[in-house]
C-alpha cells in the first residue's frame, strides 16, 4: 500500500508540469492533418453586431477562422463550447472551403460522465455535413448509451453551427 | 453537513429574497456569484408505490432521494459527493471522491466510489432505466448501490472508443463481532461496508472496460477479484474469496432500445465459512437479464416507452459441502410496463412484475409498481 501511494504521488508530481499549451498544439496538429500542409495562416472572421444578434452562435472574432496556406484558401475552423450534464466541454469543427464538415474533435472534456463523445468513430458521423442539414440525435447521429446528455448537446451545437453558417452564406459573409 | 446546510440557506435566501419578477435574475445571480463558482448541485429521486397481489397492503415510499454536490477546484482537481436519503430516514453517503485529471486521458481517483459492474451500479439514476425498481439482478447478484473506499484510475482512449477503469477497494465484510454476515438469499449484499468505518484485511481489485466504437452499441466487460474482509484475521474461515465477472450490452437504434447483462460470481471457501457461521452462502451465483423498449415520440421531448424485461438469477447456482441448493433462490422475473418521459430528467412509470422460483408447485407472485423518477 505504501509503495502504491509513493508511485501515485510521484506520478502526480510529474504530470503537474504538463504545459497548458496542449490545446493550441492540438488545434495546429488537427488543421495540418486535415489539410495535409506543413504551414498555414489563420485569418479571423468578423461580422457586424447587427448580424451577430440574429445568429444561433455568436461569431466573436476569436472563434471562427479562415485557413490559408501560401494565399491558397484551404477551409475554415470553429472553436466551440457545449454544456454536458454539469460542465462545459471544448471542441473544434474544421470545414473545407465549401463549408462542408471535414473533422470534429473534442479538445477538453471536463466532467465525469459523457466523455465517450470524444470517440473518434462517433465524431466521424459529422463529417460531410453541410449547412442545409439539421441532424436528429439517434437518427442521423447514433446514440451513445451512458453519454446521452453530452451526445445530444454536441449534436445540438453542431446543428446551431450549421445554421449559423447557412445564414452567413446567405448574407454573403463567407 | 454544516456546509450543506449553509448552501441550502444561501439558496433559500437568494431565491426568496427577490420578488417574483426578479426570479430570473436571482437564478443568474446564484450561478454567477463567487459563492457557488465551481459548485455543481444536482440530485435524483425515486418515489415508489408497490402493491403486491393478494392481501398485503400497498406501500408508498420515497425510496431514494439523493443530493449531489460537486466542486471544481481547478481544471484538474474536482470533488464529487452524493448524500442519499433512503426511505426518508436512513442517511448514507453514496459517493465522495476526489478526481485528479493527470492528462486528458487519465484520471486518478480516491475516496468512496461506485464499483463498475454491470450497467445499473454506475448508471443508477432512475430516469436512465425502465421500470419503477432497479433490475433484480442489480440487487441480488450485483448489490447496487455498491460503493466502497479505494483508489484507482479511469480514462478514455478516443482513438479506440474505449473507456477503462481500475481500482483497489476494501472488500465486503463477511465476519463481524463473532458472527457471519453473508447469506444465501442475497449473497454479498449484506457485506457492503459503504464507507462507514470500513475494515480492510486485504484489498480487492476491480476493473471495467467499455467499448462504444460501433454505432449505437455499447459493450462492457467488468471484473472484481479478491477476498472478503473480517474483523478477526485469526479465523481463516471467516473470509471467502470473491471473483465476479460481468458482461453488459446496450443498443439504441432509432426508437428501439435493447439492453442486457450477465453476471457470474464464484465464491471460494464457502464450506468452511458456512460451518463457522451457520450461514447458507452459495459457492456460485449467476444472474442475467434482457430488456427491450420502444420509444413513441410525443410532443416536444415527451416520450412514451413500453418495455419488457426478463431476468433470471440464482444465488445458489452452486453450493459447497453438504449445503443443499435452496430452490427458492433460483428465481426468474418478468417486468412489463410503461415509461412516460415528460422532460429530460423527469418520468412517470408503471409496471407489473411477475416473480417465480424453482420450488415445484410454487405460485407466481405478482406486484404492481408505480413511481416517479427525477434526475437533475
Amino acid at each position: 500500500m505504501k509503495k502504491l501511494v509513493f508511485i501515485v504521488s510521484l506520478f502526480l508530481i510529474s504530470t503537474s508540469f504538463t504545459v497548458s499549451k496542449r490545446i493550441d498544439t492540438l488545434i495546429i496538429k488537427e488543421i495540418k492533418g486535415v489539410f495535409n500542409v506543413e504551414h498555414f495562416e489563420k485569418r479571423s472572421i468578423t461580422i457586424s453586431n447587427e448580424l451577430n444578434d440574429n445568429l444561433p452562435l455568436k461569431i466573436t472574432g476569436t472563434n471562427f477562422y479562415k485557413v490559408e496556406s501560401n494565399e491558397d484558401h484551404l477551409g475554415y475552423y470553429y472553436l466551440g463550447q457545449a454544456y454536458g450534464k454539469a460542465d462545459y466541454f471544448d471542441f473544434i469543427v474544421i470545414f473545407d472551403k465549401e463549408l462542408m464538415v471535414s473533422k470534429v474533435k473534442i479538445l477538453v472534456y471536463r466532467e465525469d460522465h459523457g466523455g465517450e463523445i470524444g470517440s473518434k468513430r462517433w465524431l466521424k458521423q459529422f463529417i460531410g455535413k453541410v449547412s442545409t442539414q439539421n441532424l436528429i440525435y439517434q437518427k442521423d447521429i447514433a446514440a451513445i448509451s451512458g453519454a446521452t446528455i453530452s451526445a445530444k448537446a454536441m449534436t445540438n451545437e453542431v446543428n446551431k453551427l450549421l445554421q449559423t453558417i447557412g445564414i452567413l452564406i446567405n448574407k454573403q459573409q463567407l | 453537513m454544516k456546509k450543506v446546510g449553509l448552501l441550502f440557506a444561501i439558496l433559500w435566501i437568494s431565491l426568496n429574497g427577490y420578488s417574483q419578477e426578479n426570479l430570473q435574475n436571482a437564478g443568474q445571480r446564484i450561478l454567477n456569484s463567487n459563492v457557488l463558482n465551481g459548485v455543481t448541485i444536482g440530485g435524483y429521486a425515486q418515489i415508489d408505490y408497490n402493491e403486491p397481489d393478494g392481501s398485503q397492503v400497498g406501500k408508498l415510499d420515497i425510496h431514494r432521494l439523493v443530493l449531489l454536490f460537486g466542486y471544481k477546484f481547478n481544471e484538474k482537481v474536482s470533488f464529487l459527493t452524493e448524500v442519499e436519503y433512503e426511505h426518508v430516514e436512513e442517511v448514507f453517503v453514496e459517493q465522495a471522491y476526489i478526481k485528479y485529471k493527470a492528462i486528458e486521458s487519465l484520471n486518478v481517483l480516491a475516496g468512496l466510489m461506485l464499483i463498475p459492474m454491470g450497467i445499473i451500479n454506475e448508471y443508477h439514476e432512475p430516469t436512465t432505466y425502465y421500470g419503477v425498481e432497479r433490475p433484480s439482478v442489480d440487487n441480488y447478484i450485483v448489490p447496487t448501490t455498491w460503493r466502497e473506499l479505494g483508489v484507482g484510475i479511469s480514462g478514455k482512449i478516443d482513438n479506440a472508443s474505449l473507456k477503462y477503469q481500475a481500482y483497489l477497494f476494501n472488500g465486503f465484510k463477511s465476519y463481524k463481532d463473532g458472527e457471519g454476515v453473508l447469506r444465501g438469499s442475497d449473497g454479498l449484499r449484506k457485506g457492503r461496508q459503504k464507507g462507514a468505518e470500513s475494515v480492510v484485511s486485504s484489498p480487492n481489485f476491480s476493473t471495467k472496460l467499455d467499448y462504444y466504437g460501433i454505432a449505437g452499441l455499447r459493450l462492457g466487460l467488468a471484473g472484481y477479484f479478491g477476498k472478503t474482509q473480517t474483523d478477526d484475521t485469526s479465523i481463516e474461515a471467516s473470509t471467502v474469496g470473491v471473483s465476479m465477472i460481468g458482461f453488459d450490452a446496450r443498443y439504441k437504434y432509432n426508437n428501439l432500445e435493447l439492453r442486457g447483462q450477465y453476471i457470474h460470481t464464484n465464491l471460494s471457501n464457502t464450506e468452511d465459512y458456512n460451518t463457522l457461521t451457520g450461514k447458507d452462502l452459495g459457492s456460485k451465483m449467476t444472474g442475467l437479464y434482457g430488456e427491450i423498449a420502444y420509444n413513441f415520440d410525443l410532443k416536444g421531448v415527451e416520450k412514451l416507452t413500453p418495455f419488457l424485461r426478463y431476468e433470471k438469477f440464482n444465488t445458489h447456482a452452486d453450493t459447497d459441502g453438504n449445503l443443499a441448493a435452496n430452490k427458492a433462490y433460483d428465481r426468474d422475473e418478468l417486468f412489463f410496463g410503461l415509461n412516460y418521459k415528460v422532460a429530460d430528467g423527469a418520468a412517470f412509470k408503471i409496471d407489473y412484475q411477475l416473480m417465480n422460483n424453482a420450488v415445484s408447485g410454487s405460485d407466481t407472485s405478482k406486484q404492481f409498481n408505480a413511481g416517479v423518477a427525477i434526475w437533475f
